[in-house]
């Protein structure tokens, strides 16, 4: 359905011109990039959209060994990239194959899913787990977290880029997401990210998203997991961690408690894969 | 009668009459005309499960610019009506005004606008307002007809509801031979109770109609309807037109499944027609069409058997409680069908049962949908069967091949129980249902595999089992006609009222035809559905188009054959039944012949100058079931509880097969519907009565990597009353699912589902309750 | 506002509202094989190829389309002669009511231009994003390898 409200979309060049734009008027401009959201929903306030189409924002590169993800590039040119294929153990690709369809993955752009960063958003779940930061832009560069895209009074920063530490590049990751069908949003997603040096894990992420909360760290089952050989045994006690530490609550697809149980076999399942020896289902 | 070994056309899998201009987007569908002059008309649903309409203040509604008319229940007919497209006098209850006093549910019509664009009709919309009255609701089949419930229909105008004051839509009883006493002499009786939820049919095209007048001021609707001759009729009526100032045209479209057996939009865009003479447009939005058009009766229902030690039925009983929601339309046939489609198939029990009433709630309107509480009535049955096997340690097949029904046999079920009222007494003619079972277990490795828990991973497998019938039509109540012309180059134009809902009936009743006038399927033109056009037919429900129509068009075709044959008996001086129709010629026995276009020409501009061409008509004696045995392979997900189908076989006997790839079209789609149905499709509610998922980013529906492909085997048959040897196979396919994944899921972990769908989540919380 | 871009290979102007989708935009200059089924992006069968690949035309705004690509299911066969897929689509009995059947089409003429071997696996990914009530989806899947047979046979 049309956006009726929309009077005018602006087209600037720079990202100057885009952040002056943006900021003459808060309340009734924003930026459009894929534009799916603004499709979805434009809050009755917004009649201009600024066009990031023109500005030097996408694409997908290598820069001292950080992963950028321009933010408007979409999910399916990252799936067709080689440096995404091999980042963080093929993990972000592992997820991005998950988000809703062929068609939507074609339009959808980084940018615009971390703006609106839906509680079950897959990418946003990956993204956290790889320690994910943003290239921003406020009248001068800065980085912000993820949470940084959004919420920041009068106008949140205009996200340029995603951007994945060199330090995870070579990490081991794995990606789960329980649906009701394929093209269906998570009814809770998981990624887990570690670093193994030797046997021991140095460092882990574990995140689950859709509970249906956003996605977030689960601090202890890290804890569980930092320092110790990632064996049955560890992974067991991080999933058991997880299930007790998971914000799971009740909604229309599923009940607390399943969640729960969801996060713990989630977290489970993503450490079997980063370690490697993917049990195979079916 | 053509025989069976010499078709040349039928058990062709011709391309679709309609493929082409449908693989190349042409404007097809009710909207793809010029809409530029046309009125946008927009609903006001009710925000309250059950109000009285206090006042409705027009007034600023009409300011806005671009609004052309407001309608509500103070300018507009007042005819109590259903708006169930069924044959006349209709089962369905006349509980329904374009506008009441009253709303019933969530979504129910309070008002309706017509304005010049989208977005003023969504203005007037905003400005309308209305004062209601809250009443108490109605939420749960249980609650409908408890002491002091709220009553729906209070109203003193509705005519053939059961028990307006308890709520009770329709009430079936009937009951064969002493059941009771059936009981006491089985030595194993099983019981068990199946529970269906709310579901909606998503056809990918929603509900849509644009009205116009002609030049001579008659009405004409142009609409997504399976059945434009009730439409017409049923307008008419609501309207108060006679019916000739009408015309229904059913152009292309985009899927039914029963939902389009509905007079929804019709009436409302006829009377903004009429009343601004101006083209009217209605197209219900996702959102409308899951709250406010029609959707599957949930069902309750509780099936006993009763069998004695070789494992043969000695006792029959099923009792089913339908929620019709908040109208009565199909609420009774819809229970009589849950009954009547089911237990014929086991007709060596000598006492059977069936009972159960529809009950309104203050929730969204049952309708026809695909199985037509054959759905529903399978789940119960063939689970206790599945659990009489098991209790009598006999192969689920072994247990069904003493019991089903054959060739040769009839039930006391047929005549017992109809179309929500008495049936027809009918001996069934074809049945290769013994061997659907022998090769669909054969295809999926049934004795080897069953009962074996294969595992893999986290994931434990096993497979199910179930048979079905349905029927072809109503009996002694549907009606198809057909027209047949021939035209001077020796083809044909074929007229019928039958619906192409996308089934591809247009192309296949071309076939019969071409059949029997000896030609290939493209010298017969099809034209169907548009009621100034062609003749009457109910239309496309009760898996009535192949058989009910194909026996008209094969009837007329007949009656053209033998004039041809007549005309070039004359032209050859040959006796008429001297002479065959082939390859587009009349062929003499001693190898004369003549053209067709030969006598075409002559009997436009020659001699005996006539319009070569008949109309049939075929009522039905019986309804001609088709049979299925399906047999599923599902994956049990231990530590998530999901389930995933494997395979899916679905060895169908639907007599001769008239065109074989579409048969098999509709099995593999009716099927994948119904593992939708089991597995993922719920309309969810508030506490207020409000669908809660409303669209299909909700409300989910199979996509191509949720299912594996169908495997349909087409079993040999051939059912001698039927066009060629033909039954209908619409709907039997969506029944499968259900029981079939059940006992497929019971094979693989032991635990036994009776409500539906199987969410990972039922199913995981059901391990664990047994492993506790 | 005006825009241009190109459909069917013919560079057109149009004159729309800022907020319209290409879906609509489309639809009202006359290109009505592309359907509409819910306008959220969960249906697919507003499918239409963008700089040729496949999107929902229901979520695209129809300014975003300045300067581009447009193919609608009407640019496939502008001769007559079907398009591989097409045929392959009305050969298998792949269509019902065809709704969906512009949108079908479209997805895997894109999944067939970048991969002309395609997998069942990856078929059923490629048309995840298309729903179809009428079929099973089996023969979609088959006409599309018919399809991918038939172009690499004609490319020989």
């Amino acid at each position: 359905m049309a956006i009726h409200q929309i009077r005018e979309i602006l087209r600037p060049a720079t990202v100057e011109e885009a952040w002056t734009l943006r900021v003459a008027a808060p309340e009734s401009r924003r930026f459009l990039a894929g534009g799916i959201e603004l499709v979805l929903y434009t809050p009755p306030a917004v009649t201009d959209l600024i066009d990031l189409s023109r500005l030097p924002m996408g694409g997908i590169r290598e820069e001292k060994g950080d992963l950028i993800l321009g933010a408007t590039s979409t999910f399916s040119e990252a799936l067709s990239s080689p440096l995404v294929a091999r980042y963080g153990g093929g993990v972000l690709a592992a997820a991005l194959r998950r988000v809703a369809s062929p068609l939507q993955r074609n339009v959808a752009t980084f940018g615009g899913s971390v703006v609106r960063g839906h509680p079950w958003s897959d990418v946003t779940c990956v993204l956290m787990g790889l320690d994910a930061t943003l290239d921003a832009y406020d009248g001068a560069a800065l980085t912000v977290d993820l949470d940084g895209a959004r919420g920041r009074s009068p106008v949140p920063p205009l996200v340029t880029a995603i951007r994945l530490p060199a330090a995870l590049r070579d990490v081991r990751g794995g990606f789960e997401k329980f649906s009701a069908t394929a093209f269906d949003v998570a009814t809770l997603n998981c990624a887990c990210v570690v670093d193994i040096v030797g046997r021991i894990c140095r460092e882990a992420h574990v995140v689950v998203g859709g509970t249906p909360a956003a996605p977030r760290r689960l601090v202890e089952a890290e804890n569980a997991l930092r320092g110790r050989a990632l064996d049955d045994e560890a992974i067991a006690a991080a999933a058991g961690v997880a299930a007790r530490e998971v914000d799971a609550r009740d909604d229309r697809r599923a009940t607390a408690w399943y969640r729960r149980e969801l996060a713990s076999i989630g977290v489970r399942r993503c450490l079997v894969a980063a370690r490697g020896e993917g049990d195979e289902v079916e | 009668m053509t025989a069976r070994d010499s078709f040349t056309v039928v058990g062709q899998s011709a391309r679709k009459t309609d493929g082409r201009g449908l693989v190349t987007g042409r404007p097809l569908f009710v909207a793809d005309v010029d809409l530029r002059e046309a009125l946008v008309v927009k609903i006001l649903g009710s925000p309250h499960a059950h109000a009285r309409i206090v006042d409705i203040d027009t007034r600023a509604a009409e300011r806005i610019p671009g609004v052309i008319c407001v309608l509500t229940h103070k300018n507009t007919p007042a005819v109590r009506h259903t708006t169930a497209g069924q044959g006349y006098p209709e089962p369905s209850p006349y509980d329904t005004r374009m506008f009441d006093t009253k709303v019933r549910f969530v979504g129910d019509r309070v008002a309706a606008v017509a304005a010049e664009s989208e977005a003023a009709a969504d203005a007037a919309l905003r400005a309308l307002l209305v004062e209601y009255e809250v009443l108490p609701s109605v939420l749960s089949m249980d609650d409908a007809r408890r002491e002091g419930a709220p009553v729906l229909h209070d109203e003193d105008d509705a005519t053939g509801i059961y028990e307006a004051a308890r709520n009770v839509v329709a009430d079936v009883d009937i009951d064969v031979g002493q059941v009771e006493e059936g009981f006491r002499r089985s030595g194993l009786v099983v019981e068990t109770t199946c529970e269906t939820q709310y579901a909606q049919h998503t056809p990918l095209e929603t509900h849509v109609v644009l009205a116009q007048l002609d030049a001579e001021d008659r009405l004409v609707l142009r609409t997504s309807t399976q059945v434009p001759f009730h439409v017409r009729r049923i307008v008419a009526q609501t309207l108060g037109l006679p019916v000739h100032r009408l015309r229904v045209v059913k152009p292309r479209i985009g899927g039914g499944f029963g939902a389009k057996q509905e007079v929804l939009l019709e009436d409302l865009a006829g009377w903004v027609a009429l009343q601004t003479r101006r083209p009217a447009f209605v197209c219900l939005s996702r959102s409308e069409e899951f709250t406010s058009s029609r959707t599957r009766h949930p069902m309750r229902v509780r099936v006993k058997l009763g069998l004695d030690a070789a494992g043969v039925l000695k006792a029959v009983e099923m009792e089913a409680l339908s929620n019709t929601g908040a109208y009565g339309a199909h609420g009774l046939t819809v229970l009589a069908n849950t009954g009547s489609k089911t237990l014929p198939l086991y007709n060596k029990a000598p006492n059977a049962r069936f009972s159960g009433q529809a009950v309104y709630t203050n929730l969204p309107v049952g309708g026809a949908y695909r199985g037509y509480g054959a759905t529903q009535g399978y789940f119960a049955l063939e689970t206790a069967m599945d659990e009489a096997a098991e209790r009598l340690a006999l192969d689920p097949i072994e247990l069904r091949r003493r019991n089903h029904l054959r060739a040769g046999e009839g039930s006391p079920i047929f005549r017992k129980l109809g179309e929500g009222r008495e049936g027809v007494e009918q001996i069934v003619k074809s049945c290769a249902l013994e061997a659907c079972m022998e090769l669909g277990a054969q295809r999926i490795g049934w004795h080897k595999r069953r009962g074996k828990r294969e595992r893999h991973g986290t994931w434990v497998h096993g497979l199910g089992m179930s048979i079905m019938m349905q029927g072809s039509g109503i009996p002694e109540i549907d009606m198809g006609a057909a027209t047949i012309k021939m035209n001077e180059d020796g083809s044909f134009n074929l007229l019928v009222g039958a619906t192409d809902l996308g089934t591809g009936s247009d192309t296949i009743l071309g076939q019969v035809a071409a059949e029997v006038l000896g030609v290939p399927p493209d010298r017969v033109v099809v034209t169907s559905s548009d009621t100034d056009v062609t003749p009457f037919d109910v239309g496309a429900y009760a898996s009535s188009t192949t058989y009910v129509s194909g026996m008209a068009v094969q009837r007329a075709a007949e009656e053209v054959r033998s004039q041809i044959l007549v005309a070039a008996g004359s032209l050859l001086a040959v006796p008429p039944s001297m002479l065959a129709l082939r390859g587009g010629h009349v062929v003499a026995q001693d190898g004369r012949s003549v053209e067709l276009a030969r006598i075409g020409t002559r009997a436009f501009y020659e001699a005996q100058q006539n319009q070569i061409g008949a109309t049939a008509s075929f009522v039905p004696t019986e309804s001609p079931p088709p049979f299925l045995a399906n047999f599923a392979e599902v994956a049990v997900d231990t530590e998530t509880g999901a389930v995933r189908v494997i395979r899916y076989v679905a060895a169908v006997d639907c007599g001769v097969p008239i065109n074989p790839k579409l048969a098999e079209g509709q099995v593999e789609g009716a099927v994948v519907n119904g593992i939708g149905y089991a597995l993922t499709e719920e309309m969810q509610f508030s506490t207020q009565g409000r669908v809660r998922n409303p669209s299909l980013f909700q409300y989910k529906i199979p996509g191509a990597l949720d299912v594996p492909p169908v495997e349909v085997i087409l079993v040999d048959s051939y059912e001698p009353s039927g066009p060629m040897g033909a039954k209908s196979v619409g709907e039997i396919g969506i029944n499968g699912p259900l029981p079939t994944l059940a006992n497929a899921i019971y094979d693989a972990i032991g635990i036994r589902f009776r409500e539906s769908p199987f969410t990972p989540e039922r199913v995981l919380r059901a391990l664990r309750a047994r492993d506790v | 506002m005006k825009v241009r871009f190109r459909v069917n290979g013919a560079a057109r102007g149009f004159d729309i509202e800022p907020g319209d989708t290409l879906l609509e935009v489309l639809r009202g200059a006359g290109y009505v094989g592309v359907k509409k089924g819910c306008g959220t992006g969960d249906c697919g069968a507003c499918t239409v190829l963008l700089d040729g690949k496949a999107v929902n035309s229901c979520l695209v705004l129809a300014a975003k389309a300045e300067g581009r690509d447009v193919t609608t299911i009407e640019g496939l066969a502008p001769s007559g002669t079907l398009h591989p897929v097409q045929e392959a689509f009305l050969d298998v009995g792949a269509v019902q009511c065809g709704y969906c059947t512009p949108g079908m089409v479209l997805s895997s003429v894109a999944l067939l231009a970048e991969n002309p071997a395609p997998s069942e696996a990856e078929i059923r990914e490629a048309l995840s994003g298309n729903l179809c009530r009428c079929t099973g989806y089996a023969k979609q899947v088959e006409a599309v390898q018919r399809a991918a047979d038939l172009m690499r046979g004609a490319s020989k």
